[in-house]
């Protein structure tokens, strides 16, 4: 059983008068016990020069999910120097929000599978704001993916 | 201006050769490096029944985070916690609208809802938020166990421009 560990502290010493601190840890789980995470995509470095929407997690199998609802976290990171700079980060084309240079998140998923019958489900999709090239940095650590079968189809 | 700093670090033998994140954010406006400099504060809600609610709205109307003035297409964020010890029980947290219901759909634009991910006990997130009226409501249901003690706590601090 592997054991990861993830650990948050938000700090600021002039936002509010007193000082803010916050801290948080905690290990992954499977969803509902306390049997560690064992399964991951690895880390992806990706250089994006476009602005189009890309799954980034594209070896779901759409319209089958094993794994809804299980345990999976992901960190998204946009690794771009320039301030005005941005992803726009959705899931199942809903905004989550902008991640600018520097920016990440680090969040649960369910890989919930939608109601339309599109075989549609939950993916996790970014967007660049510039075509001139991004950096870009993401993981999923989860209790398993269920990865798409050979595509024998010729042209 | 204010600074404010995330720093998160993951570590894990998930592999043979490891993984670790260690990354530190400072929280800036949209397009710029000037930094956030407005909060809700840290927030503790108790959730006392199974009900499907807006943890935090979007845009003005009914907002739990008095005097926040989100707007859309900005670089808020959001930290929240589901402070609860057994690792059975979970909070589900979506995007949407709450006053639709449970109903699980593909896309909020009709102001629906759509689940995020869950946290379970002791479980944490941080994401960018866009704000959005409705459509960008962060929302969230406790698993029917996590209401048999009583309540389930769970705590979130916004920050936004």
């Amino acid at each position: 059983m592997a054991t990861t560990t993830a650990a948050i502290t938000l700090t600021s010493t002039d936002l509010l008068t007193d000082a803010l601190s916050l801290s948080a840890t905690n290990t992954l789980y499977k969803a509902g016990t306390t049997i560690g995470l064992d399964q991951t995509t690895g880390m992806a470095k990706a250089y994006l020069t476009a602005t189009t929407v890309v799954d980034i997690f594209p070896q779901l199998i759409e319209g089958s999910i094993a794994f809804e609802n299980k345990s999976s976290w992901v960190y998204i990171c946009n690794k771009s120097e320039d301030e005005t700079e941005y992803i726009t980060v959705k899931i199942c084309e809903n905004v989550i929000g902008k991640l600018y240079a520097g920016d990440f998140l680090w969040m649960p998923w369910s890989m919930r599978e939608s109601e339309n019958a599109n075989n549609h489900h939950g993916d996790i999709t970014v967007a660049p704001s510039v075509a001139t090239g991004m950096w870009l940095e993401w993981t999923c650590i989860n209790e398993g993916t269920e990865y798409p079968t050979e595509n024998l189809a010729t042209a | 201006m204010a600074t404010i700093t995330a720093q998160l670090t993951v570590n894990s033998d998930i592999t043979d050769y490891g993984l670790a994140i260690n990354k530190t954010m400072t929280m800036s406006k949209a397009g710029s490096t000037t930094g956030l400099e407005r909060t809700s504060g840290v927030q503790r809600v108790l959730l006392t029944s199974l009900n499907h609610i807006d943890l935090i709205k979007g845009g003005l109307a009914g907002s739990t985070v008095a005097d926040m003035t989100v707007t859309g297409d900005t670089a808020g964020k959001v930290y929240i916690k589901y402070l609860e010890d057994d690792t059975a029980k979970f909070v589900r947290i979506g995007l949407g609208n709450a006053a639709d219901g449970t109903t699980q759909t593909a896309n909020n634009g009709d102001q629906t809802f759509f689940e995020i991910g869950r946290l379970y006990g002791n479980e944490w997130m941080i994401i960018p938020w866009n704000g959005a009226s409705n459509v960008g409501d962060i929302t969230v249901q406790p698993s029917s166990a996590s209401v048999t003690d009583g309540a389930a706590i769970v705590e979130y601090i916004v920050f936004f421009e």
